[in-house]
């Protein structure tokens, strides 16, 4: 599955982070993850969480910003979300390439990326070792 | 989990694509495979969609009028590039192992491992999976996404994201539809609910029915 792949990637930058950054202990990572990659959230999450455990980075918290789709028509310069489709065996309605306004085909605008956003950690000192 | 008190906490923004990497080296593949004049037509479809035969049957239309090479993407056996070198034309065979797909940069290295002077295409044949490419630009003009009615009638609703990323499909086997009980213009249509433009034809690879048609496609790619 490939949100192992991905999840590897994101621990790989996140090490080096870590290596750049000695004194900064990471607990948690934030990453916009856009509805037309269609990467399973849950699976991410969990994968994350098997691969960090006997790391340096271990004990920290993936959270994920979904990224909503929008599209962009060239044929009638409509911009905005996409239509969507129920029928698609996917769990959620899935976003089409179908502009909503005029039914030709549109250009995905927003919502592929799939990209860590932020870094949130702490700078250990004395007294919370001491509390530790 | 580490828990810390709210004066303690700092937040660094770190704006990185994870696709970036592969990305990167994707773009480079295509800068080569241009300089070059060549085109690199990536294919993806599940196992027994009919990729490796659909590929081999290409390469016999084409190796008369133009060099044409195969990257084929296996995950354990040379099974696929030994049906194609009886074509005589270059293959390489990329073993991924466990990948469940196949990277720019695995391709990459193919693109340095053959000659590419008297080239003007380069047919990449995927992994047999419709989830795990898709995330993966391997530097190709173009992708196709090869189904098979043998597959059953949901294939497109399965794997949409997939589907939005081609610019060909190919329905194989369509000499089977009857007896399989699917029908080839759902299929077309689903395709066509997900992206109104994208070019579908329906194959038999082993009638030849299609076949000229995925040629003149491609080669106007």
């Amino acid at each position: 599955m490939h949100e192992f792949s991905i999840a590897s990637g994101l621990v790989e930058k996140l090490l080096e982070f870590a290596e750049n950054n000695p004194d900064k202990r990471i607990i948690e990572v934030r990453v916009a993850i856009g509805e037309f990659t269609q990467i399973e959230e849950e699976q991410l999450c969990f994968c994350y969480d098997s691969i960090i455990t006997e790391m340096p980075i271990a004990g920290s918290r993936l959270t994920i910003e979904p990224v909503l789709a929008k599209v962009q028509c060239p044929h009638c310069h409509y911009s905005g979300p996409p239509k969507y489709w129920d029928g698609a065996l996917a769990g959620t309605p899935v976003p089409t390439l179908e502009c909503p306004q005029c039914g030709k085909a549109a250009a995905a605008s927003e919502g592929e990326e799939c990209a860590i956003r932020s870094v949130r950690y702490t700078q250990p000192n004395e007294m919370a070792e001491l509390i530790r | 989990m580490l828990e810390a008190s709210p004066d303690e906490i700092y937040d660094i923004e770190l704006e990185h694509s994870l696709l970036e990497a592969n990305g990167k080296l994707a773009v480079e593949n295509r800068a080569l495979l241009d300089k070059n004049g060549i085109t690199a037509i990536d294919f993806m479809g599940a196992i027994g969609s009919g990729k490796t035969t659909l590929i081999t049957k290409l390469v016999g239309k084409l190796k008369e009028r133009m060099g044409v090479a195969v990257f084929n993407g296996d995950a354990t056996t040379s099974n696929d590039a030994d049906a194609i070198s009886a074509q005589n034309v270059p293959v390489v065979q990329i073993a991924t192992i466990n990948g469940c797909h196949l990277d720019a940069n695995l391709v990459g290295k193919g693109l340095r491992k053959i000659e590419l002077e008297n080239l003007k295409m380069i047919f990449i044949e995927n992994i047999g999976n419709l989830i795990c490419p898709a995330e993966f630009p391997l530097g190709s003009k173009a992708r196709v996404v090869v189904v098979s009615v043998t597959e059953g009638p949901w294939m497109v609703r399965k794997h949409p994201h997939m589907f939005l990323g081609a610019q060909l499909v190919v329905i194989n086997k369509i000499d089977l539809a009857e007896v399989m009980e699917v029908s080839v213009e759902q299929l077309i249509d689903d395709v066509h609910t997900l992206k109104p433009d994208l070019k579908v034809i329906p194959t038999s690879c082993k009638k030849g029915t299609g076949l000229d048609e995925v040629v003149d496609f491609l080669v106007a790619v």
